[in-house]
């Protein structure tokens, strides 16, 4: 067994790249800000290309979304399925507040393109939570 | 801004699977055919939904 270890080891010469993992508190800052600003964590780690792709397609989406009329939901308990479109609204991190705050988002049902509209807002919230948890995942050196 | 069902699921699909793409695949031909693969996927499914729900009364 030890034999075939060591036909499949590196080859001679060839380098490996270990993956170190970072610190779990310098990791959850990383994921933090890839939460608030969407592709900023990737960007942290030294993912450049990765990250401007992921901003651009988390934004594009948000951006739409408002555009077609879509609704972003607040925080409302007396309507408790709302809390479900609320977290994933907020996974968009820091466009949501500043849309929110500037009154957008509000959704008119009767526009043509409302359902797409709020389907959007919802699935760049909840891509960028997936984006960071592979951000999470690169930075725990669980993936290259 | 309106767009049509179409436009609408096309530019989902783009987006989505674009992240899906670079989310699970590491290489860069891995990703390219994956995204494509999952953007079609999308497309198709969409298709035969639609014609499944073509028929009946909504």
């Amino acid at each position: 067994m030890d034999q075939l270890n060591e036909q499949v080891g590196p080859a001679p010469g060839s380098t490996v790249v270990e993956a170190r993992p970072m610190n779990m508190a310098a990791t959850l800052a990383i994921c933090s800000g890839g939460w608030l600003v969407p592709g900023l964590a990737h960007v942290l780690i030294g993912r450049w290309i990765r990250g401007i792709i992921f901003a651009a397609c988390v934004l594009l989406m948000f951006g739409l979304g408002l555009a077609m009329h879509g609704k972003l939901y607040d925080l409302e308990f007396d309507q408790p399925l709302h809390l479900f479109a609320f977290i994933a609204n907020v996974g968009a991190g820091v466009p949501y507040w500043i849309a929110a705050r500037l009154g957008w988002g509000i959704g008119t049902m009767t526009w043509p393109s409302y359902d797409y509209g709020t389907t959007y807002l919802w699935v760049c919230g909840l891509l960028n939570y997936l984006i960071v948890l592979d951000a999470f995942d690169i930075a725990q050196g669980r993936k290259p | 801004m309106i767009f049509s069902h179409f436009t609408a699921l096309v530019v989902f699909a783009l987006i989505v699977s674009t992240v899906f793409a670079l989310i699970t695949k590491n290489e860069p031909r891995e990703q390219f055919r994956y995204g494509v693969f999952v953007f079609l996927s999308f497309l198709a499914v969409a298709f035969a939904v639609g014609w499944i729900m073509y028929p009946l009364p909504l």
